[in-house]
């Protein structure tokens, strides 16, 4: 009995072995030697909608370029005002690790005395992964882009201010940098820099650029990564471009789908010759046959 | 006789409750070990480029990427590419001083098209233009020339020059008779010599755009990843680079960007003194190089890779050279 | 001289050719039989595995296989040109070969494109060539003008059987020897020609106007093929004269080929009487002027390259001299100044010195062939870096070159057939020849009869 049952502990202990093995080797390994990075900024748009991204991702701890970005997790981002917390919204992480929400432009804060906003984002953390927040402080200001011909010569005109309780406009006292760009197929590309002095800036437009095919030119104005006001952006249409290439049809080419015309003309002249020649072959055997044939019928006869 | 009957009884019940146990524990382990390797065997299917992800309770889990082209939603059918995207001329730049053979752009581009290892449609030569001069190294992705020979001598009309400049290969047209590989002087083009099993693949629809499933018997090259652009993205080479040496962009709007850094063609080309290669053959390449001036880095650090690579490089004479001098 | 009995005397002659097979002909046939049977092997293996069972790789997309189709196509066009000048010159010496040139020419033309066929990727696709022509393409071109060609001499070659069909047809109506479906293909194939002066002045205007037709189509073909060469920008390939150079080595190549013919049909089938050494000889000075021509063009060819010294002719040069340089020797010096050294002397054109002449001719002209095809490919305008190793060189595997020798075992067991059909020496045209001679004697001696 004894023996016996010691044969099925074995067997049972090798069986409960595989089985627990068998689902560890299921699962994939852990993060535990990952530092988890969050970062938060926030994007004033061109319609003045307000755009809130959170970046939560996992850092190798040996090898700082291997990174991992942090899937699904849910990120929640309010408004403080000293002890209050206002939710402003939630979102899930992407593939990419890109936690967003959008806050209309009508969104109402909670400013302090200076008025600024102070957002923050929060990762609530679980047993394996600590909680993880970042907090900001934004001004909110508005930036307006006209591009206006004056004199002849077309110039790109910025302004940015802040609306007080009154609805009235309040330009900016300090300077702050502003970068304009040209919106391009791929990307935007620089087309001047320069620091906006008592909420204003002005820009003379380069005369060659082409824009699209139609002319049209977008002109994005940006500030880029204000510690106060964030980062702005506004753009702008105007059919300031100077496309003139004449699309050349190329037809009848040797490369296109459609010959040179003198090919095909050539080609028919050579076909037709040789295969007329033949068919006039072809009808005199015919022509010989039928005499051989009525020659026979003749001498059989 | 009623004493040995229950001890009788008791033992039977014991066995049978024995072997019960025993049954039922090896068939869950003998469940969890088949689903477990079926489980795997999911996993192994080639569907897919893998990446990793942390998830939210702090493990790591490898998913399927999504499908980078969006087919089938997105297809371009074979008609329909021989129409380019429309008002775009499009243009390549690429910076000789910057390169160091980081062979990034090659690799990505063998990813993207599903290439073999040692099929690449981006080849990095080794290029020395006279004995005075240092040599450089050259990627030479398809130049997809303006007035090509290769779309000149198809007999079937299975390559062809879109609006937009690219040339690109209808691999259900093509009928394998290499008269382009033959005539193009860039050496650009590769051919399928035989059947592999990627071929096999019919999980995403052919479209000329992307070249893949390719096909036994048909002739590939570089495409200026044409399903990338039509989202607004960089091709994959320009995407990969390191050190931004791939400048891509629209002629029309002048405008060329690697990643980083935006600039107008016409600046860049006439500032550094932009050049095509083999310029008198009058092919009128689409691909524009700025001269291998003010290097960033020294030659050697272009040889840190596979000796199975580096053996490809064995007859430039330069290389021999270090070879004795035992630099590499 | 009774016109009939004659026939029937040349039939008597020639047809133990065509009827009996002595032995050394089955053993022939038998060998020739088992080289295609390889041959198909190796088809198949390369159909089912595809173009890996061969040597071309990524940089050398084109091999033996192109080299044959180059080397076949121009036999076929000095078939034709020989065949069409040898109709206006009335010689004598023309009928005894004339239909060994015919058989040439054809042959050559239904071979050469079947290697072209090997070398295509996709044969499954084959129809694409029609239904979505490219005439910018000069493949294209070509396979329109080899199709009009191989008709142009098809029919021709049809047009030379016809008067040789009707003798047969009318020797084996009483002949019980000859099997049935014999006496039944010739009456078909004869389609009534009986030999009567209109039908006689009929079938020899159109022969002579064929002539005509087939030397053009010939030039206008062989040039395309060139043409498929030059016209890339390729170094070694882009010459402008690639289209004269192409003829005039096909001419080289197809008298050669001629000349070996005529020595094996002479030998096998004792043919001594009509095939004399007056043709070696003829053909021995036409083979030394046309090599003296070949010569000339090679020469220029690849003196102006080396002349020139332009950086990519330099490149191709160093590959011909340094990989391939015994074949080199061979093809361009060996093959042409030897027999220009043995065709030189009056002394040496005997029947045998001429045919070893032929066959380093043709050996010689097939290694200039695979010379101007590969080494261009070994050598393109950027190096071949950044590729495997195997990349770089080409060298033909068991494949390509047991389909070569299919090609050629192809060739010559569809030439022994034929033969079997229809006699090698045109029988009409002796009786044509005797008749003129006999009509000549009769203008200068007019014979009185007395009755």
């Amino acid at each position: 009995m004894k023996i016996n049952l010691l044969k099925y502990i074995k067997i049972t202990s090798f069986l409960v072995a595989l089985l627990l093995n068998i689902h560890s080797n299921a699962q994939e390994s852990d993060a535990s030697n990952y530092n988890m990075s969050f970062e938060f900024k926030t994007v004033k748009q061109h319609d003045n909608s307000r755009l809130l991204e959170a970046s939560f991702t996992g850092k190798n701890k040996e090898d700082r370029k291997d990174v991992i970005p942090m899937f699904d997790a849910e990120i929640k981002f309010f408004n403080v005002l000293n002890e209050d917390e206002v939710l402003l919204g939630a979102a899930k992480t992407s593939q990419a690790g890109i936690a967003q929400i959008t806050l209309p432009e009508n969104q109402k804060y909670l400013t302090d005395e200076d008025g600024n906003i102070n957002l923050v984002a929060r990762f609530e953390g679980n047993v394996n992964v600590e909680e993880s927040s970042a907090e900001i402080v934004v001004k909110n200001i508005y930036l307006e882009l006209n591009l206006e011909e004056i004199d002849s010569v077309k110039t790109v005109l910025v302004s940015a201010f802040t609306i007080d309780e009154l609805g009235d406009k309040i330009p900016l006292e300090e300077e702050i940098d502003i970068v304009l760009y040209v919106q391009g197929m791929l990307s935007k590309m620089k087309i001047a820099e320069g620091s906006i002095s008592e909420g204003a800036y002005e820009f003379e437009f380069p005369t060659d650029l082409p824009g699209d095919v139609k002319g049209d030119v977008t002109v994005f104005s940006i500030i880029e990564g204000h510690e106060e006001y964030g980062t702005v952006i506004q753009k702008k249409n105007a059919k300031w471009g100077v496309f003139q290439q004449q699309i050349k049809k190329t037809k009848n080419t040797l490369w296109s789908s459609a010959a040179p015309i003198w090919m095909y003309v050539v080609l028919t002249i050579l076909l037709v010759g040789v295969w007329a020649n033949y068919i006039y072959t072809i009808i005199n055997l015919f022509i010989i046959r039928k005499e051989g044939k009525d020659l026979e019928l003749e001498t059989e006869s | 006789m009623k004493k040995k009957q229950t001890e009788e009884g008791g033992t039977d019940r014991r066995k049978f409750l024995k072997l019960g146990l025993m049954t039922s524990l090896t068939a869950i382990t003998g469940a969890s070990i088949v689903t477990s390797l079926a489980a795997q065997e999911e996993e192994k299917e080639p569907t897919g480029e893998m990446i990793r992800l942390l998830t939210p309770d702090g493990k790591i889990v490898e998913v399927n990427a999504s499908n980078i082209n969006k087919y089938p939603e997105a297809l371009i059918t074979p008609e329909e590419s021989r129409k380019g995207i429309p008002d775009r001329k499009f243009v390549m730049v690429i910076d000789l001083a910057k390169c160091k053979n980081a062979r990034k752009c090659v690799e990505e581009c063998q990813k993207a098209h599903k290439l073999d290892e040692h099929q690449e449609f981006m080849k990095i030569q080794l290029i020395q233009n006279h004995e005075e001069g240092q040599p450089y190294w050259f990627p030479k992705p398809c130049f997809h020339c303006d007035e090509p020979p290769c779309v000149i001598v198809c007999p079937t009309g299975a390559t062809f020059k879109r609006d937009d400049g690219i040339v690109l290969i209808n691999n259900e047209r093509c009928i394998g008779c290499k008269f382009c590989v033959t005539s193009c002087p860039y050496s650009a083009r590769q051919f399928n010599w035989g059947h592999k099993e990627k071929f096999d693949d019919k999980s995403q629809p052919y479209s000329p755009e992307t070249g893949v499933p390719a096909a036994e018997g048909t002739v590939m090259k570089c495409d200026f990843c044409p399903d990338l652009l039509r989202q607004g993205q960089l091709p994959h080479c320009a995407k990969a680079c390191p050190m931004g040496v791939i400048y891509f962009g629209d002629k029309n709007e002048d405008i060329v960007t690697n990643g980083e850094e935006t600039v107008r063609f016409s600046q860049l080309i006439n500032d550094r003194g932009g050049y095509r290669h083999l310029e008198h053959l009058g092919t009128k390449p689409n691909v524009y190089y700025l001269p291998a001036v003010n290097r960033q880095f020294p030659l050697e650090r272009g040889f840190d890779i596979d000796e199975e690579i580096k053996e490809r490089y064995k007859d430039v004479p330069y290389v021999q050279e270090l070879k004795k001098q035992g630099k590499i | 001289m009774n016109i009939d009995t004659r026939k029937r005397e040349l039939v008597k002659e020639l047809s133990p050719m065509l009827e009996k097979s002595s032995l050394l002909s089955k053993i022939w046939i038998a060998a020739l039989i088992s080289i295609i049977l390889v041959g198909l092997y190796a088809f198949v293996l390369q159909l089912a595995n595809g173009h890996e069972v061969t040597g071309m790789r990524d940089n050398v997309v084109w091999g033996i296989y192109i080299v044959n189709f180059i080397f076949f196509v121009c036999l076929s066009y000095s078939g034709a040109f020989i065949a069409g000048v040898l109709h206006f010159f009335e010689t004598p010496l023309k009928n005894s070969i004339a239909r060994i040139v015919e058989i040439t020419t054809v042959l050559s033309l239904i071979i050469g494109p079947v290697f072209i066929l090997l070398c295509i990727g996709r044969l499954d696709r084959l129809y694409y060539l029609f239904l979505y022509p490219r005439i910018q393409s000069p493949i294209s071109w070509d396979i329109i003008a080899i199709l009009t060609d191989l008709i142009g001499c098809f029919v021709y070659l049809y047009l030379t059987f016809i008067p040789d069909l009707a003798i047969l047809r009318d020797a084996s109506k009483e002949n019980a020897e000859v099997p049935n479906w014999r006496k039944k293909m010739y009456r078909f194939l004869a389609i009534g020609y009986q030999g009567t002066p209109s039908q006689h002045k009929r079938l020899h205007k159109i022969i002579r106007i064929m002539s005509v037709m087939i030397i053009a189509m010939a030039i206008v073909a062989y040039s395309v093929l060139a043409w498929i060469f030059s016209l890339t920008v390729q170094p070694g390939w882009n010459s402008t004269i690639f289209a004269p150079y192409f003829i005039i080595s096909g001419l080289y190549s197809g008298i050669a080929v001629i000349i070996i013919a005529m020595y094996i049909i002479r030998k096998f089938y004792k043919l001594e009487k009509y095939i004399t050494k007056i043709h070696f000889f003829a053909g021995g000075v036409m083979l030394l002027i046309i090599s003296l021509l070949y010569g000339y063009f090679t020469f220029s060819e690849y003196f102006s390259r080396w002349f020139s010294h332009k950086k990519h002719d330099v490149d191709l040069l160093n590959t011909l001299f340094s990989r391939y340089f015994w074949q080199f020797i061979f093809a361009n010096y060996f093959g042409i100044l030897m027999p220009i050294a043995i065709l030189f002397f009056k002394k040496l054109r005997t029947v045998k010195l001429v045919t070893i002449a032929a066959i380093i001719s043709v050996l010689g002209i097939w290694l200039n062939k695979y010379l101007i095809v590969v080494p261009t490919l070994e050598t393109p305008y950027l190096p071949i870096q950044d590729t495997r190793a195997e990349f770089v060189h080409y060298t033909a595997t068991w494949v390509e070159w047991s389909l070569s020798l299919t090609g050629i075992a192809a060739f010559c067991l569809f030439f022994t057939l034929i033969l079997k059909f229809v006699p090698a020496i045109p029988m009409s045209g002796i009786i044509d020849l005797e008749k003129g001679k006999q009509s000549k004697r009769e203008k200068n001696n007019p014979i009185v009869t007395e009755f």
